[in-house]
Protein backbone atom coordinates (compact mmCIF):
# COMPACT_ATOMS: atom_id res chain seq x y z
CA UNK A 1 0.00 0.00 0.00
CA UNK A 2 1.41 2.95 -0.72
CA UNK A 3 2.41 5.55 1.49
CA UNK A 4 -0.07 8.35 0.33
CA UNK A 5 -3.02 5.48 0.91
CA UNK A 6 -2.48 4.82 3.74
CA UNK A 7 -2.06 8.15 4.73
CA UNK A 8 -5.70 8.58 3.00
CA UNK A 9 -6.91 5.48 5.64
CA UNK A 10 -5.68 7.06 8.62
CA UNK A 11 -7.22 10.15 7.62
CA UNK A 12 -10.79 8.55 7.65
CA UNK A 13 -10.06 6.42 10.71
CA UNK A 14 -9.62 9.82 12.63
CA UNK A 15 -12.86 10.95 11.13
CA UNK A 16 -14.74 7.97 12.08
CA UNK A 17 -13.27 7.23 15.71
CA UNK A 18 -12.47 10.27 17.25
CA UNK A 19 -14.34 10.97 20.62
CA UNK A 20 -14.92 15.09 20.10
CA UNK A 21 -15.39 15.93 16.21
CA UNK A 22 -16.48 19.77 15.57
CA UNK A 23 -18.06 20.33 12.32
CA UNK A 24 -17.47 24.50 11.45
CA UNK A 25 -18.26 24.37 7.50
CA UNK A 26 -22.27 25.48 6.52
CA UNK A 27 -22.66 25.53 10.69
CA UNK A 28 -20.80 25.11 13.87
CA UNK A 29 -21.41 21.75 15.43
CA UNK A 30 -19.74 19.07 18.00
CA UNK A 31 -20.30 15.61 18.79
CA UNK A 32 -18.90 13.97 21.98
CA UNK A 33 -19.07 9.83 21.90
CA UNK A 34 -21.15 10.26 18.45
CA UNK A 35 -24.01 12.45 20.19
CA UNK A 36 -24.09 15.84 19.54
CA UNK A 37 -23.70 18.82 22.11
CA UNK A 38 -26.78 20.59 22.37
CA UNK A 39 -26.91 24.39 23.04
CA UNK A 40 -27.84 24.23 26.30
CA UNK A 41 -24.73 22.57 27.34
CA UNK A 42 -22.53 25.23 26.44
CA UNK A 43 -24.55 27.96 28.54
CA UNK A 44 -23.11 31.22 27.36
CA UNK A 45 -22.39 31.84 24.12
CA UNK A 46 -18.56 33.38 25.05
CA UNK A 47 -18.05 29.79 25.47
CA UNK A 48 -18.45 28.74 22.49
CA UNK A 49 -16.77 31.66 21.03
CA UNK A 50 -13.41 30.44 22.77
CA UNK A 51 -13.50 26.95 21.33
CA UNK A 52 -14.21 28.54 17.91
CA UNK A 53 -11.29 31.13 18.67
CA UNK A 54 -9.35 28.12 19.26
CA UNK A 55 -9.95 26.29 16.11
CA UNK A 56 -9.33 29.29 14.22
CA UNK A 57 -5.95 29.91 15.79
CA UNK A 58 -5.30 25.89 15.92
CA UNK A 59 -2.03 25.95 13.71
CA UNK A 60 -0.67 28.54 15.43
CA UNK A 61 1.68 27.77 18.84
CA UNK A 62 -0.42 27.70 21.99
CA UNK A 63 -2.08 31.38 22.40
CA UNK A 64 -1.31 33.48 25.61
CA UNK A 65 -4.36 33.72 27.51
CA UNK A 66 -4.57 37.63 27.73
CA UNK A 67 -3.78 37.50 23.83
CA UNK A 68 -7.08 35.43 23.41
CA UNK A 69 -9.20 37.99 25.97
CA UNK A 70 -8.01 41.10 23.56
CA UNK A 71 -9.21 39.00 20.74
CA UNK A 72 -12.44 37.78 22.37
CA UNK A 73 -13.61 40.41 24.95
CA UNK A 74 -14.28 44.00 25.11
CA UNK A 75 -13.23 44.82 28.70
CA UNK A 76 -11.79 41.73 29.94
CA UNK A 77 -10.80 40.18 33.18
CA UNK A 78 -8.96 36.73 34.44
CA UNK A 79 -13.04 35.45 35.57
CA UNK A 80 -14.63 35.90 32.03
CA UNK A 81 -12.06 33.78 30.73
CA UNK A 82 -11.89 30.97 33.09
CA UNK A 83 -15.80 30.67 33.11
CA UNK A 84 -15.69 30.22 29.17
CA UNK A 85 -12.68 28.16 29.49
CA UNK A 86 -14.52 26.28 32.28
CA UNK A 87 -17.70 25.74 30.17
CA UNK A 88 -15.38 24.16 27.31
CA UNK A 89 -14.26 21.82 29.60
CA UNK A 90 -17.50 20.70 31.03
CA UNK A 91 -18.96 20.10 27.55
CA UNK A 92 -16.58 18.41 25.99
CA UNK A 93 -15.64 15.88 28.84
CA UNK A 94 -18.65 16.33 31.23
CA UNK A 95 -17.44 13.59 33.85
CA UNK A 96 -13.73 14.18 33.97
CA UNK A 97 -12.61 13.60 37.62
CA UNK A 98 -11.45 16.88 39.49
CA UNK A 99 -8.19 17.67 39.57
CA UNK A 100 -7.01 15.72 36.56
CA UNK A 101 -5.77 17.73 33.76
CA UNK A 102 -8.29 18.58 30.37
CA UNK A 103 -7.49 16.37 27.89
CA UNK A 104 -8.83 18.58 24.72
CA UNK A 105 -8.00 22.26 25.75
CA UNK A 106 -3.96 21.59 26.42
CA UNK A 107 -2.38 23.93 28.44
CA UNK A 108 1.09 25.21 28.43
CA UNK A 109 1.35 27.63 31.67
CA UNK A 110 -0.93 30.27 30.61
CA UNK A 111 -1.03 29.44 26.90
CA UNK A 112 -3.59 27.28 25.65
CA UNK A 113 -4.04 25.32 22.29
CA UNK A 114 -6.85 22.71 21.18
CA UNK A 115 -5.11 19.01 20.76
CA UNK A 116 -5.71 17.97 17.33
CA UNK A 117 -4.46 14.60 17.57
CA UNK A 118 -7.61 14.24 19.85
CA UNK A 119 -10.16 16.57 18.46
CA UNK A 120 -10.92 15.85 14.74
CA UNK A 121 -12.09 19.17 13.14
CA UNK A 122 -13.51 19.29 9.81
CA UNK A 123 -11.44 22.08 8.40
CA UNK A 124 -8.01 20.70 9.85
CA UNK A 125 -9.40 17.48 7.87
CA UNK A 126 -10.22 19.47 4.90
CA UNK A 127 -6.41 20.36 4.48
CA UNK A 128 -5.18 17.19 5.04
CA UNK A 129 -7.17 15.72 2.61
CA UNK A 130 -6.28 18.00 -0.07
CA UNK A 131 -2.58 17.67 1.14
CA UNK A 132 -2.34 14.24 -0.05
CA UNK A 133 -4.22 14.99 -3.19
CA UNK A 134 -1.99 17.61 -3.97
CA UNK A 135 0.55 15.12 -3.36
CA UNK A 136 -0.77 12.00 -4.92
CA UNK A 137 -1.86 14.11 -7.94
CA UNK A 138 0.05 12.85 -11.45
CA UNK A 139 1.45 10.00 -9.40
CA UNK A 140 -1.72 8.29 -7.99
CA UNK A 141 -5.26 9.79 -9.32
CA UNK A 142 -7.09 7.34 -7.95
CA UNK A 143 -5.76 8.78 -4.34
CA UNK A 144 -6.06 12.47 -5.51
CA UNK A 145 -10.06 11.96 -6.18
CA UNK A 146 -10.02 10.32 -3.39
CA UNK A 147 -8.86 12.77 -1.49
CA UNK A 148 -10.38 15.49 -3.39
CA UNK A 149 -13.77 14.35 -3.01
CA UNK A 150 -13.44 13.74 0.59
CA UNK A 151 -12.56 17.23 1.16
CA UNK A 152 -15.15 18.55 -1.47
CA UNK A 153 -17.80 16.63 1.16
CA UNK A 154 -16.68 18.10 3.95
CA UNK A 155 -16.99 21.66 2.66
CA UNK A 156 -21.06 22.09 3.62
CA UNK A 157 -20.42 26.04 3.13
CA UNK A 158 -18.41 28.69 4.64
CA UNK A 159 -16.44 28.56 7.92
CA UNK A 160 -18.19 29.56 11.00
CA UNK A 161 -21.14 31.46 8.99
CA UNK A 162 -22.46 33.23 12.11
CA UNK A 163 -19.25 34.89 12.63
CA UNK A 164 -18.64 36.42 9.56
CA UNK A 165 -18.73 40.33 10.78
CA UNK A 166 -15.96 38.73 13.74
CA UNK A 167 -12.56 39.24 12.05
CA UNK A 168 -10.75 36.29 14.25
CA UNK A 169 -12.74 34.10 11.88
CA UNK A 170 -11.76 36.01 7.94
CA UNK A 171 -8.49 34.59 7.60
CA UNK A 172 -9.79 30.74 8.49
CA UNK A 173 -12.65 31.18 5.97
CA UNK A 174 -10.58 33.02 2.99
CA UNK A 175 -7.73 30.25 3.51
CA UNK A 176 -10.44 27.32 3.42
CA UNK A 177 -12.64 28.80 0.50
CA UNK A 178 -9.48 29.17 -1.81
CA UNK A 179 -8.36 25.74 -0.52
CA UNK A 180 -11.77 24.14 -1.74
CA UNK A 181 -11.90 25.91 -4.95
CA UNK A 182 -8.46 24.74 -6.21
CA UNK A 183 -10.21 21.14 -5.22
CA UNK A 184 -13.29 21.77 -7.54
CA UNK A 185 -10.98 22.96 -10.48
CA UNK A 186 -8.43 20.10 -9.76
CA UNK A 187 -10.77 17.36 -9.68
CA UNK A 188 -12.86 19.09 -12.33
CA UNK A 189 -9.98 18.84 -14.40
CA UNK A 190 -8.99 15.24 -13.96
CA UNK A 191 -12.38 14.18 -14.39
CA UNK A 192 -12.63 16.20 -17.76
CA UNK A 193 -12.59 13.04 -20.21
CA UNK A 194 -13.83 10.04 -17.69
CA UNK A 195 -16.75 12.39 -16.48
CA UNK A 196 -17.26 15.19 -18.19
CA UNK A 197 -20.77 15.98 -16.31
CA UNK A 198 -19.22 15.58 -13.19
CA UNK A 199 -16.72 18.21 -14.38
CA UNK A 200 -19.00 20.93 -14.89
CA UNK A 201 -20.95 20.10 -11.77
CA UNK A 202 -17.76 20.52 -9.83
CA UNK A 203 -16.66 23.88 -12.33
CA UNK A 204 -20.19 25.14 -11.26
CA UNK A 205 -20.01 24.33 -7.61
CA UNK A 206 -16.40 26.78 -8.24
CA UNK A 207 -18.49 29.83 -9.67
CA UNK A 208 -20.99 29.19 -6.66
CA UNK A 209 -18.18 30.67 -4.44
CA UNK A 210 -16.86 33.09 -6.88
CA UNK A 211 -18.59 33.44 -10.46
CA UNK A 212 -15.70 35.21 -11.88
CA UNK A 213 -13.13 32.24 -11.33
CA UNK A 214 -12.08 31.76 -14.96
CA UNK A 215 -10.40 28.51 -14.94
CA UNK A 216 -14.17 27.07 -14.15
CA UNK A 217 -15.55 28.80 -16.98
CA UNK A 218 -12.75 26.77 -19.51
CA UNK A 219 -13.23 23.83 -17.59
CA UNK A 220 -16.85 23.68 -18.31
CA UNK A 221 -16.77 24.55 -21.84
CA UNK A 222 -14.07 21.71 -22.43
CA UNK A 223 -16.28 19.10 -20.80
CA UNK A 224 -19.25 20.39 -22.75
CA UNK A 225 -17.63 19.87 -25.68
CA UNK A 226 -16.57 16.22 -24.74
CA UNK A 227 -20.10 15.93 -24.07
CA UNK A 228 -20.89 16.87 -27.75
CA UNK A 229 -22.60 20.15 -26.58
CA UNK A 230 -20.90 23.06 -28.38
CA UNK A 231 -23.81 25.53 -28.46
CA UNK A 232 -23.74 25.11 -24.59
CA UNK A 233 -19.81 25.36 -24.54
CA UNK A 234 -20.03 29.25 -26.53
CA UNK A 235 -23.00 30.23 -24.24
CA UNK A 236 -20.42 29.58 -20.89
CA UNK A 237 -17.95 31.64 -22.86
CA UNK A 238 -20.56 34.31 -23.15
CA UNK A 239 -21.58 34.14 -19.31
CA UNK A 240 -17.81 34.42 -18.17
CA UNK A 241 -16.97 37.56 -20.79
CA UNK A 242 -20.12 38.99 -19.42
CA UNK A 243 -19.06 38.20 -15.55
CA UNK A 244 -15.61 39.45 -16.35
CA UNK A 245 -17.16 43.01 -17.68
CA UNK A 246 -19.75 43.10 -15.20
CA UNK A 247 -16.77 42.56 -11.83
CA UNK A 248 -13.63 43.66 -13.29
CA UNK A 249 -14.36 45.91 -16.87
CA UNK A 250 -11.86 43.17 -18.11
CA UNK A 251 -12.15 40.71 -20.96
CA UNK A 252 -11.34 36.81 -20.78
CA UNK A 253 -7.92 35.91 -20.92
CA UNK A 254 -6.35 34.50 -24.40
CA UNK A 255 -6.33 30.97 -23.14
CA UNK A 256 -10.10 31.05 -23.10
CA UNK A 257 -10.90 33.16 -26.32
CA UNK A 258 -8.45 30.92 -28.14
CA UNK A 259 -10.22 27.68 -26.72
CA UNK A 260 -13.91 29.55 -28.15
CA UNK A 261 -11.88 29.99 -30.89
CA UNK A 262 -11.45 26.24 -31.14
CA UNK A 263 -14.71 25.25 -30.35
CA UNK A 264 -16.35 27.64 -33.08
CA UNK A 265 -14.26 25.95 -35.71
CA UNK A 266 -15.48 22.72 -34.87
CA UNK A 267 -17.91 21.64 -37.66
CA UNK B 1 -17.74 55.53 25.76
CA UNK B 2 -17.63 53.77 21.67
CA UNK B 3 -16.58 50.35 21.52
CA UNK B 4 -13.48 49.44 20.33
CA UNK B 5 -15.37 47.21 17.84
CA UNK B 6 -16.96 50.16 16.70
CA UNK B 7 -13.92 52.32 15.97
CA UNK B 8 -12.13 48.94 13.85
CA UNK B 9 -12.64 48.35 10.66
CA UNK B 10 -11.14 44.84 8.33
CA UNK B 11 -10.58 44.38 5.48
CA UNK B 12 -9.74 40.78 3.33
CA UNK B 13 -7.79 41.33 0.36
CA UNK B 14 -7.47 38.91 -2.46
CA UNK B 15 -5.14 38.52 -5.17
CA UNK B 16 -5.16 36.27 -7.99
CA UNK B 17 -2.35 36.29 -10.58
CA UNK B 18 -3.09 35.69 -14.00
CA UNK B 19 0.43 35.11 -16.34
CA UNK B 20 -0.23 35.07 -20.15
CA UNK B 21 1.09 35.45 -23.61
CA UNK B 22 -0.40 37.90 -25.80
CA UNK B 23 0.91 38.89 -29.18
CA UNK B 24 4.51 37.70 -28.11
CA UNK B 25 4.42 39.54 -25.04
CA UNK B 26 4.48 37.70 -21.78
CA UNK B 27 1.99 39.88 -19.52
CA UNK B 28 0.36 39.47 -16.24
CA UNK B 29 -2.89 40.77 -14.98
CA UNK B 30 -3.87 40.70 -11.01
CA UNK B 31 -7.40 40.19 -10.00
CA UNK B 32 -8.79 41.21 -6.76
CA UNK B 33 -11.23 41.32 -4.16
CA UNK B 34 -11.42 43.55 -1.12
CA UNK B 35 -14.00 42.26 1.79
CA UNK B 36 -14.92 44.69 4.85
CA UNK B 37 -15.06 42.23 7.48
CA UNK B 38 -17.74 44.45 9.99
CA UNK B 39 -20.67 44.80 7.29
CA UNK B 40 -19.37 42.22 4.73
CA UNK B 41 -19.38 44.16 1.87
CA UNK B 42 -17.34 43.20 -1.16
CA UNK B 43 -15.90 45.24 -4.37
CA UNK B 44 -14.02 43.36 -6.75
CA UNK B 45 -10.84 45.51 -8.82
CA UNK B 46 -8.27 44.64 -11.79
CA UNK B 47 -7.01 48.41 -10.47
CA UNK B 48 -5.41 48.45 -6.74
CA UNK B 49 -7.37 51.96 -6.57
CA UNK B 50 -10.56 50.87 -6.57
CA UNK B 51 -9.45 48.59 -3.61
CA UNK B 52 -8.24 51.77 -1.40
CA UNK B 53 -11.60 53.93 -2.61
CA UNK B 54 -13.82 50.98 -1.49
CA UNK B 55 -11.66 51.01 2.49
CA UNK B 56 -11.94 54.78 2.27
CA UNK B 57 -15.41 54.48 1.55
CA UNK B 58 -15.90 52.10 4.41
CA UNK B 59 -13.54 54.38 7.17
CA UNK B 60 -15.10 57.33 6.10
CA UNK B 61 -18.55 55.60 7.12
CA UNK B 62 -16.97 54.36 10.24
CA UNK B 63 -16.01 58.22 11.24
CA UNK B 64 -19.10 59.68 10.05
CA UNK B 65 -21.24 57.02 12.63
CA UNK B 66 -18.72 58.18 15.73
CA UNK B 67 -19.18 61.68 15.07
CA UNK B 68 -22.79 61.73 14.51
CA UNK B 69 -23.42 63.44 17.72
CA UNK B 70 -20.67 66.20 16.97
CA UNK B 71 -21.63 69.61 15.22
CA UNK B 72 -21.62 69.71 11.68
CA UNK B 73 -18.31 72.13 11.31
CA UNK B 74 -16.64 69.70 13.77
CA UNK B 75 -17.60 66.11 12.04
CA UNK B 76 -16.69 68.17 8.71
CA UNK B 77 -13.34 68.99 9.92
CA UNK B 78 -12.39 65.21 11.60
CA UNK B 79 -13.71 64.11 8.12
CA UNK B 80 -11.49 66.19 6.03
CA UNK B 81 -8.59 65.54 8.48
CA UNK B 82 -9.36 61.34 7.86
CA UNK B 83 -9.49 61.95 3.77
CA UNK B 84 -6.28 64.10 3.82
CA UNK B 85 -4.07 60.99 5.60
CA UNK B 86 -5.81 58.55 2.61
CA UNK B 87 -4.79 61.05 -0.43
CA UNK B 88 -0.66 60.13 0.71
CA UNK B 89 -1.91 56.69 1.13
CA UNK B 90 -3.35 56.81 -2.68
CA UNK B 91 -0.90 58.57 -4.18
CA UNK B 92 2.41 55.97 -2.22
CA UNK B 93 -0.12 52.68 -2.42
CA UNK B 94 -0.09 51.68 -5.83
CA UNK B 95 3.80 52.62 -6.42
CA UNK B 96 4.74 50.77 -3.13
CA UNK B 97 2.56 47.60 -3.55
CA UNK B 98 4.24 47.53 -7.23
CA UNK B 99 7.66 47.75 -6.21
CA UNK B 100 7.08 45.14 -3.18
CA UNK B 101 5.43 42.91 -6.13
CA UNK B 102 8.15 43.32 -7.95
CA UNK B 103 10.99 42.59 -5.39
CA UNK B 104 9.56 42.00 -2.42
CA UNK B 105 13.10 41.47 -0.19
CA UNK B 106 14.37 45.04 -2.04
CA UNK B 107 11.50 46.70 -0.84
CA UNK B 108 11.16 45.12 2.47
CA UNK B 109 15.44 46.60 3.11
CA UNK B 110 14.40 49.87 1.88
CA UNK B 111 11.75 50.62 4.38
CA UNK B 112 13.79 49.31 7.34
CA UNK B 113 16.67 51.38 5.59
CA UNK B 114 14.08 54.44 5.66
CA UNK B 115 12.82 54.00 9.27
CA UNK B 116 16.07 52.82 10.70
CA UNK B 117 17.88 56.95 9.16
CA UNK B 118 14.70 58.32 10.46
CA UNK B 119 15.17 56.63 14.18
CA UNK B 120 19.01 57.33 13.89
CA UNK B 121 18.15 61.28 13.15
CA UNK B 122 15.41 61.85 15.68
CA UNK B 123 17.27 59.74 18.16
CA UNK B 124 19.83 62.01 17.88
CA UNK B 125 18.10 65.04 17.51
CA UNK B 126 16.33 64.34 20.97
CA UNK B 127 18.74 62.90 22.70
CA UNK B 128 20.83 66.48 22.22
CA UNK B 129 18.65 69.21 22.34
CA UNK B 130 15.52 67.56 24.73
CA UNK B 131 16.66 66.59 28.39
CA UNK B 132 14.97 65.38 30.85
CA UNK B 133 16.28 67.03 34.27
CA UNK B 134 14.99 70.55 31.60
CA UNK B 135 11.80 68.94 31.98
CA UNK B 136 11.14 69.69 35.19
CA UNK B 137 11.26 73.54 35.31
CA UNK B 138 10.05 74.40 32.01
CA UNK B 139 9.87 77.78 30.80
CA UNK B 140 9.11 79.64 27.94
CA UNK B 141 12.58 79.03 26.66
CA UNK B 142 12.20 75.32 26.58
CA UNK B 143 9.16 75.90 24.86
CA UNK B 144 10.97 77.43 22.21
CA UNK B 145 13.21 74.71 22.54
CA UNK B 146 10.62 72.51 21.82
CA UNK B 147 9.04 74.41 18.93
CA UNK B 148 11.91 74.37 17.40
CA UNK B 149 12.34 70.37 17.59
CA UNK B 150 8.85 70.13 16.05
CA UNK B 151 10.14 72.83 13.13
CA UNK B 152 12.96 70.06 12.65
CA UNK B 153 10.87 66.91 12.64
CA UNK B 154 8.82 69.21 10.16
CA UNK B 155 11.43 69.43 7.89
CA UNK B 156 12.58 66.19 8.05
CA UNK B 157 9.37 65.06 7.20
CA UNK B 158 9.07 67.22 4.41
CA UNK B 159 12.21 66.27 2.72
CA UNK B 160 10.64 62.28 3.14
CA UNK B 161 7.67 63.61 1.06
CA UNK B 162 10.04 64.96 -1.69
CA UNK B 163 11.96 62.00 -2.13
CA UNK B 164 8.92 60.02 -1.94
CA UNK B 165 7.49 62.09 -4.78
CA UNK B 166 10.70 62.05 -6.69
CA UNK B 167 10.56 58.35 -6.64
CA UNK B 168 7.22 58.08 -7.76
CA UNK B 169 7.86 60.23 -10.89
CA UNK B 170 10.61 58.26 -11.79
CA UNK B 171 8.58 55.58 -12.18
Amino acid sequence: MSDLHQQLQELQTFQENATIRIETLGSFCVWRNQQKIEAKEWGRDKTVQLLQYFISNRQRNALHKEKIMDGLWEDWNDRDFKVALHGIHKALEPHRPSRTEPEYILRQGVSYQIDLEKVWVDVEALERYIIVGNEAFNHDNSVAKTAYKTAINLYKGAYLPNRVYEDWTSEEREKTQLLVLGAYITLAEILIDENPLESIRLAQKALAIDNTWEDAYRIQMQAYIVKGNRPQAIKTYMKCEVILEEEYGISPLPETKKLLKEIESIQ
Amino acid sequence: MTKTQEQTASFMVRFHQQIFEENGESKIQWRGKISHVQDGDEKRFSDFNDALTFMQQKLAELTEEATRYETSEKQESIIDKSLSMWKTIKNVGPKVLRDTLKDPKKQFTHFQDEIQDKINIFGEEISEKVQMNEWRNASRSDFNKIQNQIESLSTEIKNLSTKMDAIQKKS
